[in-house]
């Protein structure tokens, strides 16, 4: 009796004692969070388009969403790039602190995140909880269905763990990740365009301009078409020769028989000449590529299927790639690699590079560079690629590529959606425009136009401008038209090498390389891997039945070099200023 | 005579200044700014620098790189002997059905591309949760550094007369003494090359090594493309981890230094 009656209160009292010590750890565990929220938000993220409250709001908010997570080791995965190794770096640690779930946040060469994508997405089997991916592969995601789009994640599974101040409308790459069936199957945490650079100060000195205006008979200038930008390479390779006692060349480019040779035209070179229709993000039917799909599915990209891999725009794109770089381009450039060749324009000896990456911008505004003044403000600018004779209004004018978060459904539920809160986390904007004035890669809109990027603006010689002005909608990544990209883009470089090496005419390299694409077409068609939109290649016919046709591919034109057209840089930041 | 040996000194000199300059022109660039090593030619560093290094020694997620790579490695390298002395003791000594054929079998797992056995790796690995450890690592090697270190064992074993055994077993020794105490210090020079060999393979072998690990045990190989990225690569960096991962091949060639060449001949000189 006497024992019975002892053993529940004891009981109870255990209870009560536990509950109220778990109650006041909880509440511990709860102030360590919005303290460290607290700690990073004042300390790191100052720079940012919320006030202070809004970012500890949306702080608090990670910290009640994470709780279930709360202990959790996550992998991530992506390529180096300055804004990669901020989240890395940075990010992870904050998002630890803030949330308990500990992510590392893995760097790796971009070929080798392909690779570990490609093995967890055939294999089935977790190898990454959430990867940096280029949207570059939005055609590969929906075909296959191994992605899980982050619009299904947030009508779904994670409709509870979707941060209320995300704002995907924001987003200025959020077109470039979404399928033709309309969802969004990434999301952008990255991005940088492919432009037009020159030495300003060199286009600004009245000899220079004097001598330009004798020879051709316009202004020196931004190039508007390639005609100028041929006789501004022209100009400064075989008039000016030298300048301040350097020998100057008036283009610069690469050409080593390496796979980046096959970046510098699937990042939209025959677009900028004109290949490819109307659209953007891209041409439809025919992409910049020259793959052209009946609805969604691909049905080839030679000319007698319909496609213009092979069409005259693309040859000629190609023709003078090779011209300007053997005629204009510094003697080595034949023998470079994309990265070999990538930091000469800093060394002071190159007046113009029509194919140029914003992703160098930090790296040429370092002091003490030929290309930097005293006072820190470059000596160079970007601008608007020029572009080829056969481009149209209305169609797409360049690169840009968007480093985005992917998520694969072959990854255990759990780890995804804690990978989808870290991803959440590097694009939210409490900490976007942090990341986006250190890693020079802006995805919002609203970073965009915040006071902190005006204020960087003379430093950084024309981004803020560029991605500012209306323009910046023709810059795009590789669109949904190609079904496989890691297959397809592995087959560039080995063809358009044998054109710049003068192994092949361009004409016969780009037959072969088109042919080669419908091969791997026909397989990928074949083995029907493909969940949607597989592809369905047209019966060969005679390619005239094709360039009869509006749009691409299109004729040859009788006159490919129109007179040279340039613009002053000034009247060019004044149109885009109105246009706002 | 004289004019000789002046002639073989410079040929000499001149050949090992032509190996050496790679690994110097890698040293060189390992002490210099990127900027410096993109901005001009300079035979010596002009503004030398640490910084490089400081990268790797005060990132963990580098410094880990060479971790993982030499504690697989070394793995591999006792699981290697461990399998494959008694492997090529009973080659050497016994007579058995289809032993040549067998022995021969062995070699030729050496002759297949490593990239042939990557997918199931994979999947074997990934079913078993062994996926992304040291251990997996070290395994996949021993496919290929065990028959090469029973073949070079079996050599070393077979220059070893077979009264030796039998006097130690008059003796009284029991075989794992006789084994343990007299016959492994008589080929300690074999092990030391077949070991020398495992690690060679296992060292700078990339393909297995990366496609098995994703975090926890990613080589220093995987780690290194880090430094090649849309905005050019960084030379510095790169160099000065490759002056490292030749750190401990250096160490390792010091030892066997006087062996080597017996095993290239398998120990049957």
């Amino acid at each position: 009796m006497f024992k019975n009656n002892k053993y529940p209160r004891a009981i109870l009292l255990s209870t009560a004692v536990g509950a109220a010590s778990m109650g006041l750890s909880l509440q511990a565990y709860a102030d360590q969070y919005s303290d460290m929220a607290e700690k990073w938000v004042s300390e790191e993220f100052q720079d940012s388009t919320l006030t202070k409250e809004e970012q500890l709001k949306e702080m608090a908010w990670f910290t009640q969403a994470a709780e279930q997570f709360r202990g959790m080791e996550i992998n991530v995965v992506s390529e180096t790039l300055a804004t990669h190794e901020y989240e890395s770096n940075v990010l992870a640690e904050a998002f630890e602190d803030i949330t308990g779930i500990k992510v590392n946040h893995n760097l790796i060469g971009e070929g080798d995140v392909i690779e570990k994508l490609q093995t967890q997405m055939q294999s089935g089997r977790n190898i990454f909880d959430g990867y940096i991916n280029d949207s570059d592969l939005i055609g590969t995601h929906y075909r296959y269905g191994k992605v899980m789009p982050i619009s299904d994640m947030i009508e779904g599974e994670a409709k509870d763990l979707t941060l209320p101040t995300l704002d995907l409308e924001d987003f200025i790459g959020l077109s470039f990740t979404t399928a033709p069936d309309g969802k969004v199957y990434q999301l952008p945490t990255q991005q940088f365009a492919n432009l037009y650079w020159f030495r300003a100060d060199w286009f600004e000195r009245p000899e220079l301009k004097e001598q330009f205006k004798e020879l051709y008979g316009y202004d020196l200038g931004v190039p508007v078409n390639w005609s100028a930008y041929e006789d501004i390479a022209e100009f400064f390779t075989d008039h000016v020769k030298n300048l301040d006692g350097k020998r100057v060349y008036g283009h610069m480019d690469y050409g080593k028989k390496d796979p980046s040779l096959g970046w510098r035209f699937t990042d939209a070179w025959f677009s900028m000449a004109g290949g490819g229709d109307k659209g953007i993000p891209n041409g439809l039917p025919v992409d910049e590529w020259g793959v052209r799909v009946n609805e969604c599915n691909p049905v080839g990209s030679s000319m007698s299927r319909g496609g213009a891999t092979n069409a005259p725009a693309a040859v000629y794109a190609t023709t003078k790639y090779v011209e300007w770089m053997n005629k204009y381009a510094p003697p080595e450039a034949p023998g470079l690699t994309f990265g070999e060749a990538g930091p000469v324009p800093a060394q002071g000896q190159i007046a113009q590079q029509i194919f140029w990456y914003t992703a160098f911008t930090a790296s040429m505004t370092k002091e003490g560079l030929p290309v930097v003044n005293d006072d820190g403000t470059p000596k160079w600018r970007m601008a608007p690629s020029p572009r080829g004779p056969y481009w149209e209004e209305g169609m797409k004018l360049g690169y840009q590529d968007a480093g985005s978060w992917t998520f694969m459904k072959s990854t255990p539920k759990e780890r995804r959606l804690a990978a989808w809160l870290y991803g959440q986390f590097t694009v939210a904007k409490t900490v976007s425009l942090k990341k986006t004035l250190v890693g020079l890669t802006p995805i919002r809109e609203s970073d965009i136009n915040s006071q902190q990027m005006t204020d960087a603006a003379p430093k950084l010689g024309g981004l803020v401008e560029f991605y500012r002005s209306p323009a910046r909608v023709q810059w795009t990544p590789t669109g949904t038209n190609i079904p496989d990209y890691p297959k397809l883009a592995q087959l560039w470089w080995q063809y358009i090498a044998q054109a710049a090496s003068g192994e092949a005419t361009p004409q016969e390299a780009l037959d072969g390389l088109a042919e080669a694409q419908d091969k791997v077409m026909m397989r990928l068609e074949r083995a029907s891997v493909m969940d949607q939109c597989g592809p369905k290649l047209n019966e060969p016919r005679d390619p005239s039945y094709w360039l009869a046709q509006d749009g691409a591919p299109k004729p040859k034109m009788a006159n490919e070099k129109p007179q040279g057209e340039t613009v002053v840089y000034e009247e060019l930041l004044k149109t885009w200023e109105q246009a706002q | 005579m004289k004019q000789n040996t002046k002639g073989k000194a410079f040929g000499i000199t001149a050949y090992i200044v032509i190996l050496m300059l790679p690994i110097y022109w890698l040293l060189n660039m390992s002490f210099k700014t990127t900027e410096e090593t993109l901005g001009k030619m300079t035979f010596f560093p002009e503004n030398f620098t640490f910084a490089n290094y400081a990268t790797i020694f005060s990132d963990p997620s580098w410094f880990m790189g060479y971790i993982n790579s030499m504690t697989y490695v070394g793995m591999n390298m006792v699981i290697t002997l461990v399998v494959a002395l008694p492997a090529a003791y009973a080659f050497s000594r016994y007579k058995f059905v289809g032993d040549k054929h067998l022995f021969f079998w062995l070699l030729s797992n050496r002759m297949a591309p490593p990239a042939v056995f990557l997918l199931p790796f994979f999947q074997l690995y990934s079913s078993i949760g062994l996926f992304d450890t040291h251990v997996a690592v070290a395994l996949a090697h021993c496919l290929f550094n065990v028959p090469l270190a029973v073949w070079i064992l079996e050599g070393f074993i077979s220059g070893v007369p077979k009264e030796y055994d039998e006097m130690a077993y008059i003796d009284g020794y029991s075989f794992p003494k006789f084994f343990l105490k007299i016959f492994i210090p008589m080929i300690r020079s074999g092990i030391g090359v077949a070991a020398f060999f495992a690690f060679m393979f296992s060292w700078v072998e990339l393909l297995l090594a990366r496609t098995l690990t994703s975090v926890d045990a990613q080589p220093i190989g995987a780690i290194m493309t880090r430094t090649v990225s849309a905005s050019g690569i960084d030379w510095g960096v790169l160099a000065a981890a490759g002056c490292l991962t030749i750190l401990p091949g250096v160490l390792v060639v010091w030892f066997v230094r006087n062996h080597v060449a017996t095993g290239f001949a398998l120990g049957r000189v």
